[in-house]
């Protein structure tokens, strides 16, 4: 029986697996987090518009599949609040809200991750919106 | 025999450091490779150049759907030049300016002779048993707040529809004419969303007709097929003709048409 030698065996590799735990911690900063949701967000409006999905979402006033469709998108952790506007900056969901979340968590929250995503028009007509996408980290 | 276990029994330990020293030294080049990217900084003109850049290949689509609907040449030009302006209020501050060259001229593509005629941007072929509308442009984007200019991108749209074949039989007294048809766009990339409303009116000899439509893949053509039968016609007249109008899920026109309809 080898009992002392599989003991130390095992607390080598314990040894090992603990340095990496430590040493392997993924670098974490308020800027790099927003950073981080912006390109998520960004992607993710993408994704939706090459699906051809997000202007038939806006300009049919679909809020309710928009929102599903960001939800669905998103991990569950993150929050949003998408706001659609014309060229005259009216706000066209309003008074729906297009969100994800309990509000207070965008009230309190240090770092807001904010997307811009322009679409020019739906079918045969020109007519821009502009889709401000909020993001934070619940 | 003791001494030679115990002479044996530091090889366990031996293994287990090198064990140790190959996870440490895969996890530290797996560790490096995830997070190389992350220290790169997140630059937002990057989102603004991809946004304005993926809007302007939906500007090209909407003008094309435009111009296959209502015919007016100039709505490209004229949707670029209010999308110049409208970009520079949707992102203010970051000086971006969008520029284009409308595609004129003879282009080679697809394969289509005679090649495609492009003016301001356009083109189109109709009434043939091949048809198509197309749309191409090159953008420019310069964003001066981080001194970018020159970024060029070229863009176009496209949808074709040929009519494959074309034939009439009868059957319990009644005619019948099936056409097959198949619808590409940009890349050559077959359509295969579309519904029975999608094609707007098929007619013969000139006439409306009502149909049914079904879609599959038909091994005959390697492609897949939109399938329309017409049925209760009272009789076809030879040299009939035959034409499709169709108006795909992006709002884009296109009208075949063909004089070889044939007797199965």
């Amino acid at each position: 029986m080898r009992v002392v030698e599989s003991i130390m065996a095992t607390l080598i590799v314990i040894s090992a697996v603990t340095f990496l735990y430590f040493f392997a911690s993924t670098p974490s900063s308020q800027a790099h987090d927003t950073s981080e949701l912006e390109k998520m967000g960004h992607n993710i409006l993408h994704d939706i518009d090459e699906q051809g999905l997000l202007a038939r979402y806006v300009y049919r006033s679909e809020w309710g599949n928009l929102t599903s469709a960001l939800s669905v998108s998103l991990p569950i952790n993150v929050y949003f609040s998408l706001s659609v506007y014309d060229m005259n900056n009216n706000n066209l969901n309003y008074p729906y809200s297009i969100q994800y979340g309990d509000q207070q968590v965008f009230s309190s929250s240090t770092g807001v991750a904010s997307v811009t995503y322009i679409l020019p028009g739906y079918q045969a007509n020109y007519n821009p919106r502009i889709l401000v996408l909020k993001l934070v980290n619940g | 025999m003791r001494l030679a276990k115990e002479r044996n029994g530091q090889f366990i330990i031996i293994a287990a450091m090198l064990l140790s020293i190959m996870i440490i030294s895969i996890s530290t080049v797996i560790y490096g490779t995830v997070t190389y990217y992350r220290q790169e900084r997140w630059e937002e003109y990057v989102t603004i150049v991809d946004s304005v850049k993926t809007a302007s290949s939906n500007l090209l689509q909407i003008g094309l759907a435009n111009y296959t609907q209502t015919l007016n040449p100039n709505v490209t030009r004229g949707y670029f030049n209010r999308w110049i302006r409208d970009v520079r209020n949707a992102y203010p501050g970051y000086g971006v300016d969008v520029d284009y060259a409308l595609t004129s001229g003879l282009r080679s593509a697809y394969g289509l002779i005679p090649p495609m005629n492009y003016s301001l941007g356009l083109a189109r072929r109709w009434n043939q048993q091949t048809s198509y509308s197309a749309s191409n442009t090159t953008v420019s984007i310069n964003i001066a707040s981080v001194g970018l200019t020159g970024y060029n991108f070229s863009s176009h749209v496209f949808l074709k529809m040929s009519i494959r074949d074309a034939v009439w039989y009868t059957g319990s007294g009644k005619w019948y004419v099936l056409m097959y048809l198949t619808v590409e766009k940009e890349g050559l990339e077959p359509i295969i969303s579309l519904q029975t409303s999608s094609f707007s009116n098929v007619t013969l000899n000139g006439v409306p007709q009502t149909f049914t439509m079904r879609r599959y893949y038909h091994p005959t053509y390697s492609s897949f097929i939109y399938e329309i039968r017409v049925s209760s016609i009272t009789s076809l007249p030879p040299n009939a003709s035959a034409g499709v109008t169709l108006l795909d899920n992006r709002g884009i026109k296109t009208v075949s048409y063909t004089t070889n309809v044939q007797q199965q």
